[in-house]
């Protein structure tokens, strides 16, 4: 079992780890030699993003442990400043070790989604989103030092989904040919009427893990382009 | 932020996606702030990350950056030619080595500037844009 990164925040404005994320590593660990079989031929060099990264144990844990492969440019973005910072120094406390080999650079941005990304250029996309349903997804605090910052990453409006189904609908402009992306949903995000719809959308679409997590049940979903529909 | 990611990076306004001018964004070169920093060399995966760039990207915010000595075509797949191993040590220093630490980048169709602070681009809008 790969090594889950150290980390440290200010849990009032950062979203501490908590089930949800560790499912998200246990997926992408189980993933590995998937990920390793597209990404690590002739030396390609992969584009990784994160969408909202919190405290950075989800980006830093694929960089620590070389994933998709030993080389890459890792984008982590989120639309908190304090959550850029967390990242920056969860990845700084957790270096590759030397026999990995790595080249990497992690650039951290604050960005709403994939707002500024350019087109098609993401191969491994992880979002562990605002999945829990309420009234509506929060503005964004005011100012730095005002409070609301943790409710951006918890709250998803209707079904949990509105930030989900955002990306979900803009995924193939996202994605680069070879691109793979992983989800995390709760159950009352009713994932498989998401695969159904995605896959009628011609989206290759995997349940990767499922887990019970207090009351509530979490799982990641993989989606790929099927070549034929593009 | 390092030079390598000016190259995936757009503005990120919607109504400017129908125009070709929202990439690359034009960076301010009188208030960019440029920090070296040490990354090994390695010419095999150099190589490998110019298969992913958009060359005339690389050359636009290059000049910006006060930069006019790359090629004007892509380095192609290279030989052990002692030549282009300086084309690849230059594009080593320019893409993984340069870190964009404070500066300005601007949108050439809307003009909407965003900055760069500490090296973190900040690519949010202000409500009435997002």
């Amino acid at each position: 079992m790969l090594a889950t990164p150290l980390y440290n925040c200010d849990y009032d404005r950062v979203y501490e780890p908590a089930e949800d994320s560790f499912l998200l590593l246990d997926s992408l660990e189980s993933e590995l030699s998937f990920l390793r079989s597209i990404f690590e031929k002739d030396n390609y060099f992969p584009i990784i993003l994160e969408i909202g990264c919190g405290s950075g144990i989800v980006t830093t844990f694929l960089h620590q442990h070389a994933i998709p492969t030993n080389k890459g440019l890792y984008l982590p973005v989120d639309i908190n400043p304090w959550a850029i910072d967390a990242t920056l120094q969860t990845i700084k406390k957790n270096p590759p070790t030397k026999d990995l080999q790595t080249t990497t650079i992690v650039d951290p941005l604050l960005m709403d989604l994939v707002a500024g990304l350019k087109s098609n250029s993401v191969d491994l996309l992880v979002f562990n989103p605002p999945y829990v349903p309420a009234e509506a997804v929060p503005n964004l605090p005011p100012g730095t030092n005002d409070e609301g910052w943790l409710d951006l990453a918890l709250l998803g409006g209707e079904d949990g989904l509105v930030v989900t189904n955002k990306l979900l609908n803009n995924l193939h402009n996202i994605l680069s040919p070879k691109g793979v992306a992983y989800i995390l949903f709760c159950a009352r995000n009713k994932p498989q009427e998401i695969q159904l719809r995605m896959e009628g959308h011609g989206w290759k679409v995997d349940l990767i893990e499922k887990r019970k997590a207090g009351w509530e049940v979490l799982s990641v979903y993989k989606f790929q382009k099927i070549k034929t529909n593009f | 932020m390092k030079f390598i990611t000016t190259n995936f990076l757009k503005c990120p306004i919607k109504t400017c996606d129908v125009s070709n001018d929202n990439y690359p964004l034009q960076y301010n070169g009188e208030k960019c702030e440029l920090q070296q920093e040490n990354i090994e060399y390695k010419p095999e995966f150099l190589i490998k990350i110019l298969d992913r760039l958009d060359w005339e990207a690389v050359l636009s915010v290059a000049q910006d950056l006060g930069n006019t000595s790359l090629p004007s075509n892509k380095p192609q797949i290279l030989d052990d030619g002692v030549e282009k191993d300086a084309i690849l040590r230059d594009l080593h220093t320019l893409l993984l080595q340069t870190n964009i630490v404070e500066g300005e980048m601007k949108c050439k169709n809307c003009g909407h500037v965003y900055y760069i602070k500490n090296s973190i681009p900040n690519l949010l809008l202000p409500p009435h844009l997002a």
